[in-house]
């Protein structure tokens, strides 16, 4: 009980298997600026393709906080507030886009669940409703951690679902985003992009793109990933797109962690 | 949204990819604020002072309440003994990291409330993370508050590299504390003088180091470390905190000297 959590043989020593809490749940990350304000045109699509996977699915659906959240960071920014701070007023953001999507697949069974008991009563939650929702954003809010470079906070909502995904070793993590995968260069700004169809998080560090259309620091989580080694990204726009990558079909860009 | 509203700055993050780094870049053009630039953030270990019990204990507690209306103290405290505990029964069941967290997270808390009663009488208050907007009315009537070190990620704790124990724990949790808040200072009150370049209990020749910056301690790749790596990251990454003190607590004095911005144990800076 004495030995040093810091030596470095203590931490390798705790390297072993890791249980799957909600093996059969999947995790759907849908984007606040890329769906949800797009409005009823692009959500509502995406609604229904909820609907239909619920029948058979279970589903841990997260929600980002979209323009919202970037007005709210510009403003703090321009007040010179720190990171953490610009984390926790990002949480109401995505909060209010979750309530928005729950409203909309509650008539389906979805549980909206408050962020303050999400992570303990999921578990019941997952085999009492065939769907939960929440906002995205992990509980860092002060404790986030300062960038590399500037002040927007590191862990947003993509890393949110990730890292739950991970922890509760769900079998799949979809990004909804408004493009059909990752590209060479942002497709909205050069259409002569190229799609990247696969590729390895350390690949794609190693590439150093300009834009990536996740949190980079989902692939420093994918490569600490113990159970779950991929993500993919489809879509939101191409609806059939969502189910067909939680049957686990290749139909985005999928980002594994090899 | 009408595009008037917004700032440059404002229009560029509603339009732009967060993950651009020249748009991130243009996030810290403004200077920033120190929100409680008098506040001094102290760690309590848990293993290191707290688990000795009132040996150690009783001495910071008079210490800490010697300060009280000398420096603004936002207590935190590790969590020990039995994390680790908990951490070992844990990882022989199979569960993942974001458990230990939550697991790790209670521990600190009991420690907290120990803490938090044994200063109660001076009206000190224990605050959790969801009553962290009231801390600066408590520090400023009261003088301190105390909190539990543990970070609040629970579940969404980040894997480490190796293993399985959580990577940010409570070394973490106060430095962030610290670095949010613009504090004054980040005093790790622990029970060995300072960083050594081995752990001083198993190797009676290790050597002393009072003063390091992050690059060279990470040349040095030191099998052990007096505060968790993660803080050794983020401390270059930080805007405020570019600089902790790890002092020991077990020596009388040593508290309020480094509250009083003297160097009386390891001083570790980003520069």
């Amino acid at each position: 009980m004495r030995e040093s959590l810091l030596d470095k043989e203590v931490m390798a020593s705790t390297e072993s298997s890791v249980v799957r809490m909600l093996p059969n749940a999947h995790v759907v990350k849908v984007g606040g600026r890329s769906i949800m304000d797009a409005g009823r045109e692009v959500t509502y699509p995406v609604v229904d393709a909820l609907r239909v996977l619920l029948e058979t699915e279970r589903l841990i659906i997260g929600v980002g906080g979209g323009v919202r959240s970037r007005h709210v960071f510009s403003i703090g920014l321009d007040l010179g507030l720190p990171t953490g701070v610009l984390a926790q007023l990002s949480m109401a953001d995505a909060l209010g886009n979750a309530h928005l999507l729950g409203a909309l697949l509650a008539p389906h069974g979805v549980v909206a669940i408050p962020p303050e008991i999400f992570g303990h009563l999921l578990p019941l939650f997952i085999h009492s409703a065939p769907g939960v929702i929440f906002n995205g954003v992990p509980p860092y809010s002060l404790w986030e951690h300062p960038p590399g470079i500037g002040r927007i906070p590191p862990h947003r909502t993509d890393a949110g679902c990730f890292i739950l995904a991970e922890c509760f070793g769900c079998k799949t993590i979809t990004l909804v985003k408004d493009v059909d995968g990752l590209y060479t260069e942002d497709p909205k700004e050069n259409p002569g992009a190229s799609l990247i169809e696969a590729i390895g998080a350390r690949e794609l560090q190693r590439r150093g793109l300009p834009s990536l259309p996740f949190d980079e620091v989902l692939l420093d989580l994918l490569v600490n990933a113990r159970l779950v080694r991929q993500f993919q990204i489809v879509n939101g726009r191409k609806p059939e797109c969502i189910a067909a990558a939680v049957r686990g079909e290749h139909v985005g860009t999928i980002v594994h962690a090899d | 949204m009408q595009n008037e509203l917004l700032t440059e700055l404002g229009k560029s993050l509603v339009t732009g990819n967060l993950t651009d780094p020249t748009l991130l870049a243009l996030t810290a053009s403004t200077e920033g604020v120190r929100i409680l630039p008098n506040a001094n953030v102290i760690k309590v270990g848990g293993q290191s002072l707290i688990d000795r019990g009132r040996e150690a204990v009783f001495p910071i507690i008079e210490e800490i309440e010697e300060n009280l209306g000398r420096h603004k103290m936002i207590i935190g405290t590790g969590a020990g003994t039995r994390a680790r505990h908990a951490y070992s029964v844990g990882i022989d069941l199979g569960v993942p990291t974001g458990v230990l967290s939550v697991l790790g997270t209670f521990v600190s808390m009991q420690n907290a409330r120990m803490l938090h009663y044994l200063l109660a009488k001076h009206g000190i208050p224990f605050i959790e993370p969801e009553q962290f907007p009231q801390l600066p009315l408590y520090l400023e009537e009261r003088g301190a508050v105390i909190f539990f070190g543990m970070p609040p990620y629970t579940f969404w704790q980040r894997n480490p590299d190796v293993g399985r124990i959580p990577p940010h724990r409570t070394d973490t949790g106060v430095f962030l504390v610290s670095e949010v808040f613009g504090a004054r200072s980040m005093i790790y009150v622990k029970d060995e003088d300072g960083l050594y370049t081995a752990d001083p209990k198993k190797d009676k020749r290790a050597k002393f180091i009072p003063k390091i910056t992050v690059g060279e301690l990470r040349e040095m790749d030191l099998q052990d470390v007096v505060v968790e790596r993660a803080v050794l990251d983020l401390m270059e990454r930080a805007e405020w905190r570019r600089s902790i003190q790890v002092i020991n607590g077990l020596v009388r004095g040593n508290l309020t000297r480094a509250l009083d911005g003297e160097h009386v144990g390891t001083v570790i800076t980003a520069d």
